[in-house]
């Protein structure tokens, strides 16, 4: 016994095998399913404990990062999506799936309004895509992904990424603790301040949540950080661990949602007891 | 009735603020910049519901806000509120014919959302707020479109409030066709007659001709005489296909024709004899798979798996438009993996452009007297850098690795490289994935986009004016996304399923090229023209046939697959379509609405073209050796050559191209907290292997001034080393090359090429690393006219690119470039000599000199092989091999990279500025901790040339004999010299 996750891909989405690896190095039951195919059997959600809309480029950003895809996903499975959601589930959008969740109002979902836009994930301050590592502080926040989590160092690669909203909205997500992820530089707020921030997104925010915490959707690649031979540092890393008759450990921060996620649905504890 | 969507940002847009900048920079009395987009819809949407739907996907409610504008009708008060305050308006949009990707993605939306189809076109309003004159605006919009594939339109306030706005505009293609026809040629002329179809193209019926065959009259009396056998003439759509195959750029005939003593040709004796020498030597230990006859080459990654690589040239495209140029150039090597032997998997993504300074203004001319100028060398860079952007990040491959080389010389033919490497499994169905052939009875389907007139006749387009209804057929722009469903519907869903004998890219030659190709293996086809999905109505058979429309695949599939493999592409959003039979009727048969409009023998298409024998000659270049004063101040000088345009960070290019996903990358292309750019990169394609494709580049055009041969050795040598320097095994290393010459019509340039080539096949034979792939682009020379109105021709420097691809067991072998530890042991691996001829020092002085350096190959293979062996025990705590600008500036880019000093003594002869700025080749600077010093040194072995020079420091200075640099000086100059691109 497992729980299951799904990976949606299709029309550009373009991380779906490293997302699935993530959910299935935890403990999934990981597949990954194309748009199309769900679309024509958008029950199968009903099967499923995790769902992710991975990174990529759908519909390569034409008409707004995100927007082309929540459109197809809105009039194929919107109802099946919301129905998902709103069961005890968890959900995660990941870069351009970060933009597609939004677009879709399945978060932020303030006062419980799913299906409402209520923040917009939109063009770089530079106006440039940006492919770099970050770190990110996590906020005080219940989402079920980041439980335990102090910081994460994973990559960003978006051109696209800035967070926007009203002042309200924002003000909204600040009292609710909805603000789930921060860009920091060397551990304090980044305020603003490029690359440390790189897309100039309002108050450093890097990813948030719906109100329940178990919708999750941020800008950075948690899957791209997964295991230690992909950070930015490993050369130093390997270095500093072979003269220290040191074995490296293979896991890095990115995995650990992917963990969490496990931890929530006590996938362990089922696999114990199969 | 026409309807534009507009759609105004209304929060702060980090594009408008960029502009902004940019205009502002370029001396523009600007205040602010706007940017509206804009979708344009033939047939309206008129019911408003339907309409608000699709409005949803057009907009972002939280951001922007959508007017719906009517043509001829007034529009709303809250549009011109919201279009506020502003002085002059400006649009850009494409041109017809032109790809407009989001403008498909609009359709593609509209579609889906009403259920009934409708075209929509892209474009852009600027709205812009300065005191501007209408030349200040015109000057705006050219920095901001190509008259090429762009229009580009203006209104002052008062105008557009008093239209109403911009004026509807919509790029839909038109055809002036008299009914498509196929015309027979009378080939029974006089040699000048002949000479003239050959050069000028095919005569239409009203006296006007269809543009160049490229073919000599030695080509065009072959085809007379084989038609006077046949007892007929050829029909257009034959002597255009036989143009478009035994084409330079399809046949290759220079590399195949005999030259002097060579009479195989130099490809023949030189590269693939290297290739097969090598193959033969290692026996059992030989890793290729698949070399030279397929769309990319194929080796051993472990037991499971195969890699491929290719590198493609994309050159005369990006001089005319360098965006669609280079995203056309990328998009299009991926094909090139995808019909790798089954279908090979895009993994990374590779890049270079070689390009004349973008701080310059250099002003040249196609046309007389000041016409048709050249895009300045800042377009270019700008266009190419962001082509490659948009194709790789948008197809979600990895672009690691690459580089920027600068010559002033590559003004007006700038080389864009663009490669792919894939991986594959080696067996597929319990059959080796590299196998692949047409059968006899099977259908040809082709699979992706449709068919336009897009580079057709490309390469003599550039002095064509357009006007408004043609389409503009020689600039492509790549469709990424359409792209990118066809490979995933490929790789991910249909290719393990066996329905298919063949596929390969469509590409050069469009479908004649392809089914040409692929009906090889069958030995014959029929295909109906008529059956081909177009874009839009008109085209002649002829020009379906040789498109180059992009996106499109071939492949070759049993009749009782056809409808299951058409339908699973459908599901994943990808069209098929089935348009012909391979035979083995050993004829080349195309039908026109039942009817033959070509009948040609396989063997005549594909081996009648005639032998030119070839003769060169070679004389070496370079001037005297210089007597420079030796520099007072050497730190001043060593923050001078790191700033040099061919030593300094490129940084903003890798920033901007995603080298992290497919969560493959082990070393990047930035590497060290200090961020210096890596000439070699380490991934780990398949995540369920733990080996590594260890990836690296070489090149030294400037070489080329002195001799080509020590340049082609260089650009091996430099690819050979940075690969080993990154952790590679020279037992493990392919090579691919690249040729990019000049004027090969010339004896003296044939006889560089030569000469090249003698000496690449002795290094790689040598070095026993086979060449796999490779290309050739013959003419990169620039004929036109001066800003004084002289005629120019500019050649580029004869440039080879040497790419390597290697493998190692684990990437936990892969040595990164910065410095780890103070009180580690620095080594200078090599030995430097007095070799500053064509280098980075001298040309900063304005000098050439003589003196270019010399490979000696067989105490570079000592080398690599010692390294190879201290890279397996993982001795190496950094190591970088040293390039251009010489010791000095590997050792400062090591210490800038780790923000470690270094304490350096070096013992030489040689003045310190050379030692310091030589170029010898086959030199590594190696960091070994203390305890790793003996095992390092014993891994050494017989190899000569190790010196311990001294040791890393934690001081923010980098001291080499009684010089101190300062490592933030050495930091600064590295990053200022592009920081504002």
């Amino acid at each position: 016994m497992t729980a299951k996750a799904l990976v949606i891909t299709g029309y550009g989405l373009n991380s779906e095998e490293e997302t699935a690896k993530g959910f299935e190095y935890a403990g999934f039951d990981a597949s990954i399913r194309h748009i199309n195919d769900l679309a024509e059997n958008p029950k199968e959600l009903n099967d499923v404990q995790a769902i992710s809309v991975p990174g990529g480029f759908s519909y390569g950003d034409d008409t707004g990062s995100g927007n082309a895809m929540a459109q197809k996903m809105r009039l194929t499975i919107g109802d099946a999506l919301k129905e998902f959601v709103a069961r005890d589930t968890l959900t995660i959008g990941i870069c351009n799936g970060c933009q597609v969740v939004v677009n879709l109002g399945l978060a932020p979902a303030c006062d419980s309004q799913y299906g409402v836009r209520q923040v917009a994930v939109t063009h770089n301050a530079s106006a440039r895509y940006q492919c770099r590592w970050v770190d990110l502080g996590v906020q005080e926040t219940n989402s079920p992904w980041l439980a335990g989590v102090k910081s994460l160092h994973v990559p960003v690669a978006h051109g696209e990424g800035r967070f926007m909203m009203d002042d309200d909205t924002l003000k909204v997500l600040q009292d609710n603790k909805q603000v789930a992820l921060r860009y920091t530089k060397d551990g304090t707020p980044a305020n603003g301040e490029f690359p440390y921030n790189p897309n100039g997104s309002t108050d450093d925010i890097a990813g948030i949540t719906d109100e329940t915490g178990r919708v999750l959707v941020l800008m950075p690649h948690p899957e791209r950080g997964m295991f230690t031979w992909q950070r930015d540092d490993y050369a130093a890393l390997k270095d500093a661990a072979r003269r220290n008759g040191q074995t490296l450990p293979d896991e890095s921060d990115g995995l650990r949602l992917f963990q969490n996620a496990a931890e929530y649905f006590g996938i362990n504890a089922m696999k114990k007891a199969s | 009735m026409v309807q534009r969507i507009e759609v105004f940002t209304v929060s702060e847009d980090g594009r408008a603020k960029t502009l902004e900048a940019q205009f502002k920079k370029s001396g523009k009395n600007l205040e602010s910049v706007r940017v509206v987009d804009v979708y344009t819809i033939e047939e309206g949407i008129q019911d408003q519901g339907r309409l608000n739907a699709c409005l949803q996907s057009f907009t972002n409610p939280v951001t922007q806000k959508a007017f719906v504008l009517e043509d001829g009708q007034a529009p709303a008060n809250d549009y011109i509120e919201t279009v506020g305050d502003f002085d002059w308006a400006l649009e850009i949009g494409f041109l017809p014919g032109v790809t407009d990707n989001i403008g498909h993605t609009a359709t593609e939306l509209t579609a889906l959302t009403l259920g009934r189809d409708k075209t929509l076109y892209s474009s852009q309003v600027i709205l812009l707020k300065g005191s501007l004159s209408e030349e200040d605006v015109k000057e705006v919009a050219a920095e901001l479109h190509n008259p090429l594939i762009q229009r580009a339109a203006n209104k002052n306030k008062d105008q557009f409030l008093a239209d109403g706005g911009m004026d509807a505009v919509v790029p839909r293609v038109v055809l002036d066709n008299k009914g498509s026809a196929v015309d027979e040629v009378n080939l029974n002329v006089s040699d000048e007659d002949l000479i003239t179809i050959g050069r000028e193209g095919i005569e239409n019926a009203d006296g006007s001709r269809r543009g160049p065959l490229g073919m000599s009259l030695l080509y065009m009396q072959a085809v007379q005489e084989h038609y006077k056998k046949e007892g007929r003439n050829p029909t257009d759509v034959e002597l255009e296909t036989l143009a478009q195959t035994w084409s330079e750029h399809c046949k290759h005939t220079i590399f195949a024709s005999p030259i002097d003593e060579v009479k195989s040709g130099l490809y023949k004796h030189y590269i693939k004899r290297a290739t097969s020498e090598i193959r033969e030597a290692r026996g059992s230990d030989d890793f290729c798979i698949s070399v030279f006859s397929d769309n990319a080459g194929g080796i051993i990654f472990d037991d499971n798996w195969m890699i491929t690589d290719k590198v493609e040239t994309h050159n005369s495209p990006s001089a005319l438009d360098p965006f669609g140029g280079a995203i056309t150039g990328i998009v299009g090597v991926n094909r090139d993996c995808l019909g790798f032997g089954q279908g090979a998997k895009p993994a990374l993504n590779r890049y270079g452009f070689c390009l004349a300074d973008p701080r310059k203004d250099l002003e040249y001319y196609r046309g007389k007297n000041k016409m048709n100028p050249t895009l300045s060398p800042d377009t270019i860079m700008k266009g190419v850098v962001a082509g490659v952007e948009a194709g790789g990040n948008q197809s979600g491959i990895p672009t690691p690795q690459g580089f920027l080389y600068f010559d002033d010389r590559y003004v007006g033919k700038p080389l864009v490289f663009a490669g792919t490497v894939g991986v594959i499994p080696r067996e597929i169905n319990g059959k080796p994935a590299h196998e692949k052939s047409a059968q006899p009875g099977d259908r040809i389907i082709m699979v992706g986009g449709k068919v336009g007139r897009d580079g057709i006749h490309g390469a003599t387009f550039s002095s064509v004016a357009l006007d408004e209804g043609s389409p503009a057929t020689a600039v492509q722009i790549g469709d990424p996304i359409t792209q990118k469903k066809l490979s995933d519907a490929i790789i991910k869903d249909i290719r393990d399923l066996g329905l298919y004998s063949a596929v390969t890219d469509n590409g050069a030659g469009g479908l004649a090229s392809s089914v040409g190709e692929m009906a090889e293996g069958s030995g014959g086809f029929e295909l109906a023209l008529d059956q081909v999905p177009l874009k839009y109505p008109g085209m002649q058979p002829w020009e379906i046939w040789i498109s180059e429309s992009q996106e499109r695949m071939t492949m070759a599939v049993p009749p009782e697959n056809v409808d299951k493999i058409i339908e699973l592409f459908a599901k994943r959003g990808s069209e098929a379509w089935d348009i012909g039979e391979f035979t083995d009727s050993g004829r080349a048969v195309l039908t026109w609405h039942g009817d033959n409009v070509m009948d040609m023998s396989m063997a005549f298409l594909h081996d009648g073209v005639p032998e030119t024998p070839l003769s060169t000659t070679f004389t070496r270049g370079g001037e005297e050796e210089p007597d420079l004063p030796e520099p007072n101040d050497y730190a001043e000088e060593l923050y001078a050559m790191m700033g040099r345009l061919n030593i300094c960070s490129k940084e903003f290019v890798s920033a901007q191209y995603d080298h992290n996903v497919q969560g493959s990358a082990v070393l990047g292309p930035i590497q060290g907290k200090g961020r210096i750019c890596a000439e070699a990169t380490v991934s780990r394609p398949v995540l369920e292997s733990k080996a590594g494709a260890v990836l690296s580049q070489g090149l030294a055009p400037r070489y080329s001034d002195i001799d080509t041969r020590e340049m082609a050795m260089a650009a091996l040598d430099s690819a050979v080393r940075h690969a080993i320097a990154a952790g590679g095994d020279i037992d493990h290393l392919a090579l691919l090359d690249n040729i990019c010459w000049c004027s090969s019509d010339e004896p003296e340039r044939l006889g560089q090429l030569k000469r090249a080539m003698e000496a690449i096949y002795d290094m790689a034979v040598h070095y026993r690393t086979p060449f796999i792939s490779g290309k050739d682009s013959m003419f990169n020379d620039f004929k036109g006219y001066d800003a004084d109105n002289n005629p120019v021709t500019i050649s580029v420097p004869p440039t080879l690119l040497i790419s390597g691809i290697g493998v190692i067991d684990n990437v936990a072998k892969a040595v990164s470039l910065d410095t780890k530890q103070a009180g580690d042991l620095v080594y200078l691996l090599g030995e430097t000599k007095d070799e500053l001829g064509a280098s980075e020092y001298y040309d900063r002085h304005g000098k050439l000199g003589s003196n270019v350096p010399e490979t000696d190959t067989a105490l570079n293979y000592k080398l690599y092989q010692a390294l190879s062996k201290a890279n397996k025990q993982q001795l190496c705590a950094s190591a970088m091999a040293v390039g251009f600008g010489g010791l000095g500036i590997t050792l400062a880019k090591k210490s800038v990279a780790s923000g470690l000093g270094m304490d350096i003594q070096v013992e030489s002869d040689l003045r310190l500025d050379k030692l310091l700025f030589s170029e010898s080749q086959g030199r590594v600077v190696v960091t070994i901790a203390p305890q790793d010093k003996d095992a390092f040194e014993t891994a050494m072995g017989d190899y000569p040339h190790v010196a311990q020079i001294g040791t890393v420091t934690d001081a923010f200075s980098l001291k080499i004999n009684n010089v101190e640099a300062d490592l933030k000086k050495l930091e600064e100059a590295y990053k200022e010299t592009l920081k504002d691109y």
